[in-house]
């Protein structure tokens, strides 16, 4: 398993926020993460990627884990002026020393930008192209890097329907091609269900002093009023 | 018109302040490309009010000017980071401008001579700079801003994406405390050498003026520097030919030239 979590509590400060039982993260396989806002879904990216210690419980992950985080291209200062390429070397910049790229990390960011079908993206404004564009232009520079573990926060928010299925045809590729375990947030089911063979389900306390539970579904156990309605808000 | 001898007599005897203030210009237009993207321009604003509070000290007790002054930035900067972590930055950059302005002139407003030398540091009127410290200032300021620009990768990870850059194993807070200080730096360096005035037109105008332009960042930071020693010959030249102090000079320069830039720019760009 790249990454164990068991009977654990992610929060901030003396605050539960969310509490874990049994989620299991292989290689290959793709966990969806469902629920209303302000359930704790970041939260819970925050502890799967690392960056939150459990407050109670057990995180374990193996040696070789390489955890990427792919932004949502909405959220992006695009006052910024950037190229594509200088989007797409985004996170491979930050596995060099002080952000400078060198000869092999930009082919390799090249590369996948062809195989992403980007390469004529490189010297365009960043912030004129479309959304389906960034994202995959930010997708292609993740790749780049090789990571196993890739952790998506609404990815597809905004795109529109031939840029979605575009964008996760490619990540169904990096799943059962490259072995990468995905963590997938969406609103969208559809998304899921593309994607993922689990589905973490948060189930958000009655009281604020508790925190929201975790569901791990099969996805094709989903409940129907949740394949009928999408997320709640 | 004056004639070249003029101009000639006239550099000879501010070379001192003229080699500062290019390094100044160059500096400090560099970290402003950064200080207007990253949008720390309360920050840059409020930062030589806070210097001139620590220069006011120095003057009222007969000290070096930068001792104080340095003292001054760190605390300011450490409140700033405080305030940041506690989401409530906004409410103090503000107050430290205002209260950096009005303080540096109360500790001194009983004495006149100091009075006016504050006055000066605030305007950047008559500032006297010795060879010495042009040697000193100006490598100083040019290797801020050029480490600023060096790492310009990493301001635009920063900026984009401070969720990736933790995944990735980058501390966002430190990298922000190095901006800082880089920032501080050229404020306090280029406050004793050229006034407030000097540097906050350096830090703004040039970057202001060239990013409505810009499509990658080594582009914006390559022409602010341009625009800025510009903007400083111009402001020389009308300094002298008007007869108007040369800070005040620059920043009119700087300030048409954005004006054509920014209407330019909505025209063509």
């Amino acid at each position: 398993m790249r990454v164990e979590i068991d009977n654990a509590v992610f929060g901030y400060a003396r605050r539960p926020v969310v509490r874990v039982n049994n989620l299991a993260l292989a290689p290959g396989r793709g966990l969806g993460v469902f629920g209303p806002n302000g359930s704790g879904k970041t939260t819970l990216l925050r502890g799967i990627m690392g960056l939150l210690e459990p407050m109670e419980g057990m995180v374990q992950r193996d040696g070789e884990v390489l955890p990427a985080y792919l932004p949502q291209h909405r959220e992006m200062e695009l006052h910024w002026p950037m190229s594509g390429f200088d989007a797409a070397s985004l996170w491979a910049s930050a596995k060099e020393q002080f952000g400078r790229l060198g000869h092999g990390v930009r082919a390799a960011v090249r590369e996948k930008m062809s195989l992403l079908d980007v390469a004529d993206l490189e010297n365009r404004s960043f912030p004129r192209l479309s959304g389906g564009q960034q994202q995959r232009l930010l997708l292609a520079g993740l790749l780049a890097t090789r990571p196993n573990l890739i952790v998506l926060d609404e990815p597809t928010d905004g795109l529109d329907t031939r840029s979605t299925r575009t964008l996760l045809s490619h990540l169904r590729d990096v799943r059962d091609k490259g072995r990468a375990s995905i963590v997938l947030v969406s609103h969208d089911i559809d998304d899921l269900v593309e994607l993922c063979h689990e589905v973490a389900l948060l189930h958000p306390a009655e009281s604020p002093d508790e925190p929201a539970t975790v569901e791990i579904v099969p996805i094709e156990q989903l409940p129907s009023h949740i394949l009928r309605a999408g997320a709640p808000t | 018109m004056s004639n070249w001898q003029t101009y000639r007599e006239l550099i000879d005897v501010n070379a001192p302040a003229l080699i500062a203030a290019a390094g100044l210009a160059i500096g400090a237009s560099l970290l402003g490309v950064f200080v207007v993207l990253r949008r720390e321009g309360l920050l840059a604003l409020a930062l030589p009010q806070v210097v001139a509070v620590g220069a006011a000290v120095g003057l009222r007790m007969d000290w070096n000017f930068l001792p104080p002054a340095i003292a001054a930035a760190v605390i300011a900067l450490l409140v700033t980071a405080w305030s940041r972590a506690r989401r409530t930055s906004h409410l103090l950059l503000p107050a430290l401008y205002i209260g950096g302005l009005s303080v540096s002139v109360l500790l001194i407003a009983n004495s006149a001579a100091h009075l006016h030398e504050v006055q000066h540091l605030l305007a950047g009127e008559d500032v006297f700079v010795s060879w010495q410290q042009a040697y000193l200032a100006a490598p100083t300021l040019i290797a801020a801003g050029v480490t600023a620009a060096v790492l310009w990768r990493r301001w635009l990870l920063l900026a984009q994406s401070p969720t990736a850059a933790r995944v990735a194993g980058l501390r966002p807070a430190r990298w922000d405390a190095l901006f800082l200080v880089l920032l501080a730096a050229a404020v306090v360096v280029g406050t004793s050498v050229s006034g407030i005035l000097m540097v906050l037109a350096c830090l703004f105008l040039p970057a202001a003026t060239v990013l409505p332009w810009a499509k990658r960042v080594p582009g914006a930071l390559i022409t602010s520097v341009v625009a800025s020693l510009i903007f400083l010959a111009g402001g020389f030249i009308m300094s002298i030919e008007m007869d108007w102090p040369l800070s005040q000079s620059v920043g009119g320069v700087g300030f048409a030239a954005l004006i054509v830039s920014h209407v330019a720019a909505a025209i063509f760009a």
